[in-house]
């Protein structure tokens, strides 16, 4: 970094004709402090996570096992995964699954903020305990829901002759989904509860006294002042809730394991059983594909947040 | 601005020459230990892996005694088995190790990792049939022996003798037999078989590899299969769908005679159920014995082969090779390595590792079983009607456990046969490329 603030000390600035700003800006020694911070974190992540991700890609145009020997095959992993129906599914239920979790997160996360910003009695105390469940680890509240879903809730439905329930949910290779989009939002809720209700704080009071003096009922009120005036925190809760779902793991591990039968597995799931199925090439190819899946959403999505002039 | 320069430059060079020296430490002592790992003052040190944590103190023991028979050879024992993958990746695998024997380490042998052992004064004391389980899977540029089996694990029935005695059933030793013995339970209000069919796995070992292994010739159907490779379809003779069909419908009848609530049941709920009484049989090799015996030290166990056709002389046991010796190739101490395997396979270690551990001994002249947990099962390893569990042959990247358990829920056969052709082809067009 000396070469660099060197080399902008001895070559005057192409910009600073134009400008006066621009040439007090470059003058102006950057502290170094600021790159001591960056670059080493930029370094870490570069070779942990881009590196790897570059070896994968490599490694994605070959047959490689994991170990041992391999040799290029050119793009015939990428022809075979489009040709795989199992990998298919898998993209189906996750894209469902992160759908649904999504909206059904946000429902229940903004009906919970609205509560709790009201002035409601214990409102602290309510708040501490809607937020347990952000503090608990995903994986071990999904071993306890798999409990009570495969234990307690068939008791409890066979005593009280509720048939449906009778036989555990997660063994239903229909319903079994539902019990992980139930536990993701019981865990992903409070996450974006708080971020609603540090959007409902910003809302000003007084325009909701104008609407009453107005005659907008509570209804109304929320339709037409409280949701436009969120809308910013909609969108940002919608957009990582979105993306974090489509990445979901360690609750279907938990507690389906990805089935019944096939019925659940996850992309994630897919491809990290390359590590261990001796399929590492075939997965990586998998894992490069979703990556420009979900690259190209975020894309969509970041147009769509700077639209609203909203910022991440 | 210059003043910094020459502050900064040399603190840049002086953290670069300490990363440099910090790393050079790190370097160093690791090439001194690799250099002289192996021999130290005329004693080689062998490193030993098995697969099998819970058995360290057996062979912990067997080290000791080993060492003190031959003060020159030094070993170190690592339960590890993850280690062995890395190992091969630096170059170090361990000198010798134990593996279960099955598609993975098929692959080991194909890739040529491990040494030749037919010359080993021991290989001449291994039942040929039993070295037929390993031999089965491939052999090293065509006739090497890559692995000498050490312990050999035999799965059928468990049954609650008790319970049986209680109803006056008597060991089935055919289908018929065995469907009168469930209905009879089933009539009484006990469940003729505890399933656990929450987790995936052991219906695969149980009631499809039993089936399976009782009713077609697995080793020579995957034989079969394995030499046709890519170009195969639902439609060619050597295809799932036109071997394995005739078995489903066994297979469905054995998991109708589960007790309610089976997919909510997983191995540990089975085996705590299972030690308390609440079924008759229970389709689980010897691994669920100890933990059934954990939960009820009272309880009366035995094992039987499965009968899957109407004549008893056709009924299999399951069996897998849990342990395997091998030398790996380019080990540098081959000789003492050689010496380990030998004093591994004495009679005296090798059958009381066997006789403890609830397995059967490899060697020609074995002991027959004398444990009543599994004695019932002596007949059909002595006569060599055993196989190895269908889904073992299953490459890892097929999720086989899953298909079955979905054709348990959905009892569509011909849906789970042609999927289980799709993905073989799959596979075995990837892989083949």
């Amino acid at each position: 970094m000396t070469t660099t603030s060197l080399a902008a000390e001895a070559a005057p600035s192409p910009r600073a004709d134009f400008a006066d700003s621009p040439v007090i800006r470059s003058r102006r020694r950057i502290d170094p402090t600021y790159y001591w911070m960056v670059v080493p974190v930029l370094a870490l992540f570069a070779f942990f996570i881009t590196l790897p991700a570059l070896v994968g890609v490599f490694f994605s145009l070959t047959n490689y096992a994991g170990y041992g020997d391999w040799k290029f095959i050119g793009l015939s992993n990428y022809v075979n995964i489009f040709k795989d129906p199992a990998v298919l599914q898998s993209y189906i239920f996750t894209f469902v699954f992160a759908l649904t979790t999504t909206v059904v997160v946000n429902i229940v996360a903004l009906a919970i903020a609205l509560g709790l910003n009201a002035k409601i009695k214990w409102r602290t105390g309510i708040r501490t305990v809607f937020f347990i469940p952000m503090v608990l680890s995903a994986l071990i509240v999904s071993f306890v829901f798999n409990y009570l879903f495969s234990n307690t809730l068939p008791v409890l439905a066979e005593r009280f002759g509720f048939t449906p329930l009778a036989t555990s949910i997660l063994a239903n290779e229909n319903l079994a989904w539902l019990a992980i989009v139930l536990v993701t939002v019981w865990q992903a809720a409070p996450g974006a509860t708080i971020i609603y209700l540090a959007g409902l704080q910003s809302v000003p009071a007084e325009i909701y006294e104008a609407a009453d003096l107005d005659g907008a009922g509570s209804f109304r009120q929320f339709l037409n002042l409280t949701l436009p005036l969120i809308l910013g925190y909609l969108v940002i809760n919608v957009i990582l809730g979105f993306k974090g779902f489509l990445g979901t793991y360690e609750i279907i591990v938990g507690l389906t394991g990805g089935g019944p039968g096939m019925a659940t597995q996850s992309v994630a799931m897919r491809i990290f059983s390359g590590f261990t199925g001796g399929d590492y090439s075939y997965q990586m190819a998998n894992a490069v594909i979703y990556f420009l899946i979900t690259l190209l959403i975020s894309v969509i999505q970041l147009r769509l947040i700077q639209r609203r002039g909203v910022s991440l | 601005m210059n003043a910094s320069v020459p502050a900064s430059l040399p603190s840049r060079r002086s953290l670069l020459r300490a990363v440099g020296l910090a790393g050079a430490a790190a370097v160093l002592p690791l090439t001194g230990c690799g250099a002289e790992a192996g021999r130290q003052n005329g004693v080689t040190t062998l490193r030993f892996m098995q697969n099998k944590p819970e058995v360290v103190d057996y062979f912990n023991q067997v080290i000791k005694d080993f060492e003190a028979l031959n003060p020159d050879i030094r070993v170190i024992q690592d339960f590890n088995e993850g280690n062995f993958v890395p190992g091969l990746v630096r170059n170090d695998p361990p000198d010798v190790v134990t593996r279960g024997f099955a598609q993975a380490t098929a692959d080991f042998v194909k890739k040529g990792i491990f040494a030749d052992l037919a010359d080993l004064p021991a290989a001449a004391t291994i039942n040929p049939e039993m070295q037929e389980l390993i031999s089965s899977w491939g052999r090293y540029s065509g006739n090497e022996t890559s692995a000498l089996p050490f312990s050999v694990a035999a799965a059928g029935v468990i049954y609650n003798r008790d319970i049986f005695d209680a109803n006056g059933v008597a060991v089935p030793t055919t289908w018929d037999e065995f469907v009168a013995a469930c209905e009879t339970f089933k009539a009484a209000g006990i469940a003729p078989i505890y399933g656990t069919y929450k987790d995936p796995w052991t219906l695969a070992q149980g009631m499809f590899d039993y089936v399976a292994g009782g009713s077609l010739d697995v080793a020579g159907f995957f034989a079969k299969l394995t030499a046709t490779g890519a170009d195969i379809s639902t439609a060619a003779p050597e295809s799932f769908t036109n071997n394995f069909g005739p078995a489903l419908p066994k297979m469905l009848q054995l998991a109708s005679f589960a007790q309610g609530g089976a997919e909510s049941k997983n191995y540990a709920d089975g085996n705590a159920a299972f030690a308390k009484g609440q079924a008759a049989m229970y389709l689980q090799g010897p691994w669920a014995l100890s933990q059934l015996i954990a939960a009820n030290p009272g309880i009366r166990l035995g094992t039987f082969p499965l009968p899957v056709t109407n004549n008893p002389e056709e009924t299999k046991a399951r069996v897998n090779v849990d342990m395997a010796l091998s030398i790996t190739r380019n080990t540098p101490n081959m000789a003492a390595a050689q010496r380990f395997v030998g004093y591994l396979l004495e009679p005296a270690v090798v059958n009381t590792y066997n006789e403890k551990n609830a397995a059967f001994s490899p060697l020609k002249d074995a002991p027959a079983v004398t444990n009543p947990q599994i004695s019932g099962l002596n007949h059909s390893i002595k006569e060599a009607r055993y196989f190895q569990g269908a889904v073992t042959y299953f490459p890892p990247s097929v999720p086989v456990n899953n298909y079955i358990q979905s054709f348990v829920y959905s009892q569509n056969g011909d849906q789970f046969l042609s999927a289980l052709d799709d993905e073989w082809r799959r596979v075995a067009e990837r892989t083949a490329a």
